[in-house]
């Protein structure tokens, strides 16, 4: 991407952490998935954690991206955990009839982290079948 | 080129009786000039005027040259006298001459204005003169008329709004294709909601190119100063742009961060619906202030337009991948919403929050 990174992807252990650190257009949106996704295969991630602190709208488009992005990570062998939505944000987003979306949420990075580590001992949910 | 000699000689002979206007100058004049030494020099400048341009004047028409000529006079001293009160708090620190640029515009805009006044009926000019001029009271000028303070603040107001538009047009040089333009392009001024409904304004600015194309320039009636933003929307990034531009507007306004993300959300997925389905469009941000104040969202459109427009304000439609919350989801986070859409015409969906709290 050019400029400064609008996203930045970190490995952690097993776990990738995805920031999101600025408003990213709809085309971001999904150059952004398709980076994650290979990554997650790259890195042979278990656990993807995608930060969306610093976003200050998740309309229907950017959660059905997550939404997405947490179903594709399932099909490659990891789960996902949106971490950081801010109070604003999901008023707006149950205003905005969002049904519940389809990806586990956790308060912050550190939440995220201890729910993916408590759970790494059992397998991933999507592996089971 | 040849010197126009006779076209200007003082010995051309009027094809008019100047005698026999000035009766007819004195009561234009009169009737909207309060004071009575102001109003015969004003009579004697417009035939003064008229006896310059004597050549160009049919004598079947002098009668009504005249009119013009002493309204538009009337309206240059208007304007000069406004200009005079809009700027009278300057006038210690006037540190600049007019350029030739700045006198030039202003003779100019004057005529523009003198045009737009002689579109008034006679008792609606007299009526915005004497409140804009003179600064009589409404009550006085109800008085006059007999009505009360109320019904001429309203009727003031709507002159004011169709002021605003004749000035437009005739800057524009735009002659309204249709009878039923002028109705809505007042309605559009006066931003009033009910008569814009009343008047189908949007329906007829999906049919009107002419009226569409002003639409966006009349918007913002009664704007605060923090004014009015129109973005297009053409590509992705206008997405976030329009976006962000809205969350300052409203934040300048005074909106608490839950409703600056609201309004975000909404204005976010109105321009992706013009992105996916017209390809381009523009939208409009106004503040508004009609007792209270609000934040009003217009998105316009030359598209397809939606065919099912009451499927598609349900939850759950959608003609393309997302959740479908497009325009439903819109309608829940804004306090008003409306759409109005023509098959191969358009969309235009107008949107506005209100600030609580701001009765």
């Amino acid at each position: 991407m050019d400029g400064p990174a609008l996203v930045s992807i970190l490995r952690q252990g097993d776990t990738l952490v995805a920031s999101v650190h600025t408003a990213l257009d709809d085309s971001q949106m999904l150059r952004f998935q398709r980076d994650l996704v290979e990554q997650i295969g790259a890195q042979r991630a278990r656990g993807v954690i995608i930060d969306v602190a610093a976003l200050d709208v998740l309309d229907s488009f950017a959660t059905s991206t997550l939404c997405d992005i947490a179903e594709m990570a399932r099909l490659r062998g990891a789960r996902t955990v949106v971490v950081g939505i801010q109070p604003a944000v999901a008023f707006t987003m149950v205003r905005l009839g969002m049904a519940t979306p389809q990806f586990e949420v956790a308060l912050d990075l550190d939440d995220g982290l201890e729910m993916l580590s408590a759970d790494s001992a059992s397998p991933a949910p999507g592996r089971r079948g | 080129m040849t010197e126009a000699g006779a076209t200007d000689s003082p010995e051309a002979v009027p094809g008019f009786d100047p005698e026999a206007l000035l009766p007819v100058l004195r009561r234009v004049i009169g009737a909207r000039v309060a004071s009575r030494p102001d109003a015969e020099d004003l009579v004697q400048e417009a035939l003064a005027r008229m006896l310059k341009a004597s050549d160009r004047i049919d004598p079947q028409t002098a009668e009504a040259y005249a009119i013009t000529t002493a309204r538009n006079l009337i309206a240059t001293r208007w304007r000069d006298e406004m200009r005079f009160r809009e700027r009278r708090h300057q006038l210690v620190e006037v540190d600049h001459a007019p350029t030739p640029e700045d006198s030039a515009v202003d003779a100019e805009d004057g005529r523009l204005m003198a045009e737009a006044l002689s579109r008034f009926s006679d008792e609606d000019r007299a009526l915005l003169l004497a409140h804009e001029v003179d600064g009589v009271p409404n009550a006085e000028l109800a008085d006059r008329i007999g009505s009360t303070a109320g019904a001429v603040g309203a009727r003031l107001h709507r002159l004011r709004m169709r002021m605003r538009v004749e000035y437009l047009l005739i800057a524009e040089g735009i002659d309204p294709p249709t009878t039923r333009c002028r109705s809505v392009l007042y309605a559009l001024a006066s931003n009033d909601r009910r008569r814009r409904r009343e008047s189908d304004v949007e329906g007829h600015l999906l049919e009107c190119d002419t009226c569409y194309a002003l639409s966006t320039r009349l918007q913002p009636h009664e704007t605060t100063d923090d004014g009015t933003v129109r973005l297009a929307i053409e590509r992705d990034a206008d997405l976030v742009q329009a976006r962000q531009a809205a969350r300052e507007l409203a934040a300048h306004l005074g909106f608490a961060k839950v409703e600056l993300t609201v309004i975000a959300t909404a204005v976010s997925e109105m321009a992706r619906n013009v992105l996916k389905f017209a390809g381009s469009g523009t939208i409009t941000l106004s503040a508004l202030e009609q007792g209270r104040r609000g934040f009003r969202v217009v998105v316009a459109d030359r598209g397809p337009g939606i065919p099912d427009l009451e499927a598609a304000v349900r939850d759950g439609y959608s003609t393309y991948r997302g959740l479908g919350l497009g325009l439903g989801g819109a309608r829940r986070l804004m306090d008003e919403f409306d759409v109005v859409s023509r098959p191969g015409r358009g969309t235009i969906v107008t949107m506005t929050k209100w600030l609580e709290g701001n009765p």
